[in-house]
C-alpha cells in the first residue's frame, strides 16, 4: 500500500511536471492542425472521402501521440539527475523501481490526456465532416493509448542511462520498427537462406509489434474489430511495458548519481 | 559486521573509483574510509574541495555505490530502503521543482516519507515557521532565492521525523542571521535526541557545535575523534605584542621561554604557551618596554585542518 501511495505521489508531480512542457503543447497543436487539415486533404479526392479524413485523423493523433511520449519521456530521469531533484525523492523511502514506475505512470497519464484531447479533436471534425463515428473509431483511439504506454516505458528505460539524444535517437528507432517487424518477418520467411528467416523470427520476437494496436483500417473502413484482438492487445502491452519497467530498474539500480 | 549499541552511522574501509570518461582510467576518490557517527551526537566531516565528503554521503544516502567495503546506518545496509523513513537528507545546493510552491513541494516529500494525510498538513506548516518561511509558503519556488531554498532543503530532510539527519553544507547560501539559526536548529535536533551528520567547509560552525570530527583529505580520513582531542589544552597560547624591547632583552627572552617570536615593525608579537605568560609579561615589563596587547589564543581547528591538509598533499 506505501509503495503505491509513493508512485502515486511521484506520478502526480510528473503529470504537473509534464503538463508544464511547452514541447508538449507544441506538438499537441500541430496534432489539432493535422486532424483539421484532413478536411482539406479528403476534398482532393471524389472517393472515400470520410475514409480519407479519419485515416489523416487517427494517424495524426498516433503520430503526434508518439512524438508527445518520445520527447516528453526521454527527459523524463535525466532532467531528476541533472537538476539533482533525484537526491532529495531516493534518499527518502523510495526504491528505485517505485521512481521509474511512478514517472512511467505520470507520463503515460499525460499522454492519455492528450490523446484524450485529439480524440474529441477528431470527432468534432468527424462531426463537421458528417463522416461516420462508430465506437470502433474509440477503440481504435483506445488502442493507440495502449501503444503509446508502451512507447512511454521504452523512452523511461532509455532515459534511465543515457543521453535524451539517444534515448530519443533509440526511442523511436523501436517505434519504427515496431511497425515494420510484421513486413521484416513477412519478408524473411520468403528468403532462402535459413540464417535470414531465423533472424526475422527473432527481430520479431523481441522488437515491439507495434501493429497489434493498429485497427485504423478495420475502424475507418467499418471493419469489425474482434474482442481477442482487443484482449491480445491489452495482454501485449502489459507484458511488453511491465518486461521494459523491470529491464529499466535493473539498469537504473545499478547508477551511480554522481 | 558487528554494530556497536551506540553506534547510528558505521562506514568501514569504503572505496570508491570513478572512471572519469569512457575508455579512460579509473580514478580512486575514497581510499578505505572508516569512521562511526554515535547515537545523538553532531558529527563534522570536514575537508577541503574534493576531498571526498560529497560522495561519502552519497554513498550513505545510497546514490552511488562503494567499489569496496561497507556502509550502513541504523544497522541497516545503506543500499536498502527500509531504514529510510527514519533518515533526513539536505543535499548541497539543493533544487527542487519550480513549479510547486513550498507548502506543496515538502506535501510531495511528506507523501514519500509515508507521513499520514492528517498529519501532513500540521507537520508541513510547522516546519515551515521552524525554518522561517511561513510567509512564503503559497509562493512558488521559483521565486525563492538561494538562501530560501536551503531551507526548504532542510525542512524537506525533517519532514518525516527522522531519526539521523544528514545535511551536507547546511550553512551554503546563508547570511549570518541564516547561519545561526539553523545552527540553533542543529543543536535543537540534537536536545530532540536526533543524530546529525553534517559535511561542512565552515569549521567556526563545527568547533561550535559538532561533538565529534572527522577531516578527509584526498580521500583518506586523517583525523577523527571528540572536539576537545583536537583542541587540547597545552595547545593553548597567548598572543602579547609589546613595542620598545631592547634587542638583547628580546634575545633573552627567547632563550629563556618556549616561544615564538614575529616583527610587526618596530613592535614584536610573542606567542607564548599559557603557562609561561605571566613570567614573560614580568620580564618584559621590567626592562621598561611597553605591552600593547595580551591575547588568548586557542589553537582552532583550522590550525589542526591545515596541518592535516598540508600533510595530506605531502602524502
Amino acid at each position: 500500500m506505501g509503495a503505491l501511495l509513493r508512485i502515486q505521489a511521484l506520478a502526480t508531480n510528473t503529470f504537473r511536471e509534464a503538463i508544464r512542457n511547452k514541447l508538449l503543447y507544441t506538438l499537441l497543436g500541430f496534432g489539432f492542425l493535422m486532424i483539421a487539415s484532413g478536411v482539406l486533404l479528403s476534398t482532393l479526392s471524389y472517393v472515400e472521402v470520410d475514409e480519407i479524413l479519419q485515416d489523416m485523423g487517427m494517424s495524426a493523433i498516433r503520430f503526434f501521440g508518439a512524438g508527445i511520449a518520445t520527447f516528453v519521456g526521454i527527459g523524463l530521469i535525466h532532467n531528476e539527475v541533472d537538476r539533482r531533484t533525484i537526491f532529495t525523492i531516493l534518499s527518502k523511502p523510495v526504491s528505485r523501481s517505485e521512481f521509474l514506475i511512478g514517472k512511467w505512470a505520470g507520463l503515460t497519464f499525460t499522454v492519455w490526456l492528450q490523446v484524450a484531447l485529439m480524440a474529441v479533436a477528431f470527432w468534432i471534425v468527424s462531426a463537421l465532416a458528417g463522416a461516420p463515428i462508430t465506437s470502433d473509431h474509440f477503440v481504435a483511439i483506445a488502442l493507440i493509448g495502449l501503444e503509446l504506454m508502451v512507447l512511454v516505458a521504452i523512452a523511461t528505460l532509455f532515459s534511465a542511462f543515457t543521453t535524451p539524444m539517444l534515448a530519443a535517437f533509440f526511442t523511436i528507432g523501436l517505434w519504427m520498427i515496431g511497425h515494420l517487424t510484421r513486413d521484416l518477418q513477412a519478408l524473411s520467411q520468403q528468403s532462402d537462406l535459413e540464417s535470414v528467416t531465423m533472424m526475422g523470427t527473432w527481430v520479431f520476437q523481441l522488437m515491439p509489434d507495434f501493429e497489434v494496436f493498429n485497427k485504423t483500417l478495420e475502424a475507418v473502413h467499418g471493419l469489425p474489430i474482434e474482442t481477442n484482438e482487443i484482449g491480445l492487445a491489452i495482454v501485449y502491452a502489459a507484458g511488453y511495458t511491465a518486461c521494459t519497467l523491470m529491464l529499466g530498474t535493473m539498469i537504473f539500480s545499478r547508477r551511480d548519481f554522481k | 559486521m558487528s554494530f556497536g549499541s551506540r553506534e547510528i552511522v558505521r562506514v568501514e574501509g569504503v572505496v570508491k573509483d570513478f572512471r572519469p570518461g569512457f575508455g579512460l582510467r579509473r580514478k580512486r576518490v575514497l581510499h578505505g574510509v572508516t569512521f562511526e557517527v554515535l547515537d545523538n551526537e553532531i558529527f563534522g566531516f570536514v575537508g577541503p574541495n574534493g576531498a571526498g565528503k560529497t560522495t561519502t554521503l552519497k554513498i550513505l544516502m545510497g546514490l552511488i555505490r562503494p567499489t569496496e567495503g561497507r556502509a550502513s546506518i541504523l544497522g541497516c545496509d545503506v543500499e536498502e530502503s527500509k531504514f529510510r523513513h527514519q533518515i533526513g537528507f539536505l543535499p548541497e545546493n539543493p533544487y527542487f521543482y519550480p513549479f510547486l510552491t513550498a507548502r506543496e513541494i515538502l506535501d510531495f516529500y511528506a507523501r514519500l516519507s509515508g507521513v499520514a494525510g492528517s498529519e501532513r498538513a500540521r507537520r508541513v506548516e510547522r516546519l515551515l515557521d521552524l525554518v522561517n518561511l511561513g510567509h512564503a509558503m503559497d509562493a512558488r519556488l521559483r521565486t525563492f532565492s538561494k538562501g530560501m531554498l536551503q531551507r526548504v532543503g532542510i525542512a524537506q530532510a525533517l519532514i518525516h521525523d527522522p531519526k539521523v539527519v544528514f545535511l551536507d553544507e547546511p550553512m551554503s547560501g546563508l547570511d549570518p542571521l541564516g547561519r545561526m539559526e539553523i545552527r540553533d536548529l542543529i543543536l535543537s535536533l540534537r536536545a530532540e535526541g536526533k543524530t546529525v551528520f553534517m559535511n561542512t567547509h565552515i569549521l567556526s560552525d563545527v568547533e561550535s557545535i559538532c561533538d565529534r570530527v572527522a577531516i578527509i583529505v584526498k580521500g583518506r580520513i586523517r583525523h577523527q575523534g571528540k572536539m576537545e582531542d583536537f583542541l587540547p589544552d597545552d595547545r593553548r597560547t597567548t598572543h602579547v605584542l609589546i613595542s620598545s624591547l631592547p634587542p638583547e632583552t628580546a634575545d633573552q627572552i627567547g632563550e629563556s621561554f618556549d616561544l615564538e617570536m614575529r616583527g610587526l615593525g618596530e613592535r614584536l608579537e610573542l606567542r607564548v604557551a599559557e603557562k609561561d605568560v605571566n613570567a614573560v609579561l614580568e620580564a618584559v615589563m621590567r626592562v621598561g618596554a611597553e605591552v600593547v596587547s595580551v591575547t588568548p589564543h586557542r589553537n582552532s581547528l583550522e590550525d589542526v585542518f591545515l596541518d592535516a591538509v598540508r600533510a595530506g598533499g605531502d602524502a
